[in-house]
């Protein structure tokens, strides 16, 4: 389908956004407690272990607060997991309307990485006006670039959610890798750790990762506030676009098929 | 923009044209056959397992000209809806819809039981394609025909299921499609509202809407549908007037049914339906000696009596019919028709009794079918049935007797 007659189903989309949130975080104990608890305890539980029990002093970071230098990928970092553990679902978990009525598919994964995203940014905010109040010197003149990014973040992982969606529908299990396979990739991402203290021979590795990218990029632009833009930036958002747009294509071939596997 | 491309040109122009539809259903695999399906579907060579749904429909719908679908269970008529609805996509022909379909596959398929009434209103109102404006300006006539009172704002988890239904059905008189896709005729919920969608429905036709619907009711196939279209294994067995295909698919299954088992004797006593319904519970032959009998001579005067059980105390509309042994209808008529009214003989039970005067068919063997209907004479329940032998001895050939007389012959245009 082409995104002109997507258009056409904005009033749906909406919809289903709506939805969606309401849901997973209105109304509900468990969802607020994903909402602010869950991060929060995270970020606190990571921050003890290593500025309390471990007592890590990065060089790269001596005049920087470990837990500011956390939370501000940590956010992020969660809006991608949890948006493309939702999406991975979301077809899945509508079986019955894609079985019944005849819609685009695919605004069910965007209405639920939508969704994730838009509650995490909320969350994100709230984090970083607490951090200003409590006296941390983060550049929140750099918010509007940082949003940007998050953008591009966002597009990373609706492609990442179509293509694993449509897989899910067809192979059951997809959805069981994505634990442990969301855990290494956390631990592959500069979230815990500056990217500066990665060896140089694996620096290279290191940057293929799109999140290393956006979350590395967000800490530069909130705390080292460094708002220059350069080609790396330039290559990391085209390799985006190219790849959200070949998920979707990928996901829009098999479209078709899922009520035959649902 | 559907308007468009269905604009003044629309009575010759087919609402949806089918042309050499097929479908195929992956059958499925495991482990590593599965990613070989995956890719072969991302290829379009389709060279996976797969079973044969429908094959080889060529079919056009014009304006007004309700298609009916019959077929056995599993002969692909669910299939061939959802593929005009657009829910699946056939794996080979072509596929031309020129209007607004609005398909009923499943009253409320989009509810979600936390929401309330009317947020469910929104949610499937924009699932089938209506926009806010169009929302809003419909949504009063909508709670008005669901009728539902204050349950409207209360979440639909607590809703019985008739109130659901209500709902599911009161959106699609909102969309007014220009052909309406359903799987069974849609009389749902209690009685008055099943009167109130009955209403509709005929108000739709007489508009000018089309309808498609699939059914194992031919009294309803007949009654709504111009057209009709029979299914068998997957490939279209027959196509023409609904009226003809449905004797052609009952005939067939008569002789399919014959085969199987004998025919309920005369006096079986249908148990009291559990769930209401109206129905026949006896049915018998006498002579004219009003002896209760099983076979009768031709040309003597035969009754077929009855008793039809109405759970409401209306009374029953009762249609008999008579057929030739392999289901070829040769005569109905119906209590409707005739302005009778089955006589009360205690409570929910009503009794009738048609005489044949000099009963015309040949000797043979036939079937008296009776059918006991509501007072609207819409909805049908499962007849009733009994053999009859007409015994004599004839040189006549056929199946009944007309009136006749032979005169001398003349010169042609003398």
């Amino acid at each position: 389908m082409k995104v002109t007659e997507l258009w056409r189903f904005r009033w749906l989309f909406l919809n289903l956004l709506i939805r969606e949130i309401r849901n997973r975080y209105v109304g509900s104990l468990s969802g607020i407690f994903s909402i602010i608890f869950n991060p929060l305890a995270l970020l606190a539980i990571y921050a003890f272990v290593f500025a309390t029990i471990l007592r890590i002093k990065f060089p790269a970071l001596v005049e920087y607060n470990f837990t500011v230098f956390l939370a501000l990928a940590l956010w992020p970092w969660l809006a991608f997991q949890e948006g493309t553990q939702r999406g991975t679902l979301s077809i899945q978990s509508n079986g019955n309307l894609v079985k019944k009525v005849a819609f685009p598919h695919e605004l069910l994964v965007y209405s639920a990485v939508t969704a994730t995203y838009i509650v995490h940014l909320g969350g994100f905010l709230l984090v970083l006006l607490a951090l200003v109040l409590f006296g941390s010197a983060i550049n929140l003149l750099a918010l509007p670039l940082v949003i940007s990014i998050l953008g591009v973040q966002f597009l990373f992982t609706l492609g990442l959610a179509l293509a694993l969606a449509a897989m899910q529908v067809l192979i059951k299990d997809t959805e069981q890798y994505l634990s442990p396979v969301f855990m290494i990739w956390f631990y592959a991402t500069p979230i815990l750790y500056p990217a500066s203290l990665v060896p140089a021979s694996m620096h290279q590795v290191i940057m293929l990762n799109p999140m290393a990218y956006f979350t590395g990029r967000i800490r530069d632009l909130l705390l080292y506030k460094n708002c220059q833009f350069g080609l790396v930036d330039a290559a990391e958002i085209a390799g985006t676009v190219v790849f959200f747009l070949l998920a979707r294509l990928f996901f829009n071939r098999l479209s078709p098929h899922f009520e035959d596997f649902l | 923009m559907d308007q468009e491309i269905f604009s003044a040109d629309n009575l010759q122009s087919p609402l949806v044209c089918l042309k050499n539809v097929g479908k195929d259903f992956p059958v499925a695999s495991t482990g590593l056959g599965h990613l070989q399906t995956i890719w072969s579907l991302l290829t379009g060579r389709g060279d996976y397992a797969r079973f044969r749904a429908l094959r080889g429909v060529d079919l056009e719908i014009y304006t007004g000209q309700s298609l009916g679908l019959i077929g056995e269970n599993g002969a692909g008529k669910t299939t061939l809806l959802k593929i005009v609805a657009g829910v699946i996509k056939p794996s080979i022909g072509k596929v031309e819809i020129n209007c607004r379909v609005g398909a009923l596959l499943e009253l409320g398929a989009g509810f979600h039981p936390e929401y309330t009434g009317r947020e469910n209103i929104y949610l499937t109102a924009a699932l089938m394609g209506m926009t806010k404006s169009d929302i809003a300006d419909n949504i009063s006539s909508i709670i008005d025909f669901a009728d539902i009172g204050e349950h409207i704002d209360k979440q639909i988890k607590h809703y019985s299921s008739g109130m659901f239904i209500r709902l599911g059905f009161a959106i699609i008189t909102a969309l007014r499609p220009d052909i309406l896709i359903t799987d069974e005729v849609l009389a749902v919920g209690d009685e008055s509202f099943q009167k109130k969608c009955i209403k509709w429905m005929e108000s739709y036709l007489s508009d000018g809407g089309t309808l498609m619907l699939c059914s194992h009711s031919m009294y309803h196939i007949n009654k709504v549908c111009h057209k009709a279209l029979w299914l068998h294994r997957g490939q279209p067995r027959l196509y023409g007037d609904s009226s003809d295909v449905t004797r052609e698919y009952l005939a067939h299954f008569e002789e399919k049914n014959s085969k199987a088992e004998e025919y309920k004797s005369h006096n079986v006593t249908h148990e009291k339906n559990a769930d209401e319904k109206y129905a026949i519970q006896e049915l018998w032959l006498e002579d004219q000696d009003r002896n209760h009998v099983s076979n009768v001579t031709n040309g003597k005067d035969v009754y077929v009596c009855g008793i039809a059980y109405s759970p409401d105390q209306r009374i029953p509309v009762v249609a008999v019919g008579v057929l030739r042994s392999d289901g070829t209808p040769i005569y109905g008529i119906s209590t409707e028709v005739d302005r009778f009214q089955p006589n009360e003989l205690g409570t929910n039970s009503f009794g009738f009794t048609l005489h044949f005067k000099r009963f015309p068919l040949l000797p043979g063997k036939y079937l008296i079918r009776a059918h006991a209907m509501d007072p609207e004479g819409m909805r049908l329940f499962d007849p009733m049935e009994c053999t009859l032998v007409v015994l004599g001895q004839t040189r006549e050939i056929g199946l009944c007797y007309i009136k006749h007389a032979w005169l001398p012959g003349k010169r042609a245009h003398s």
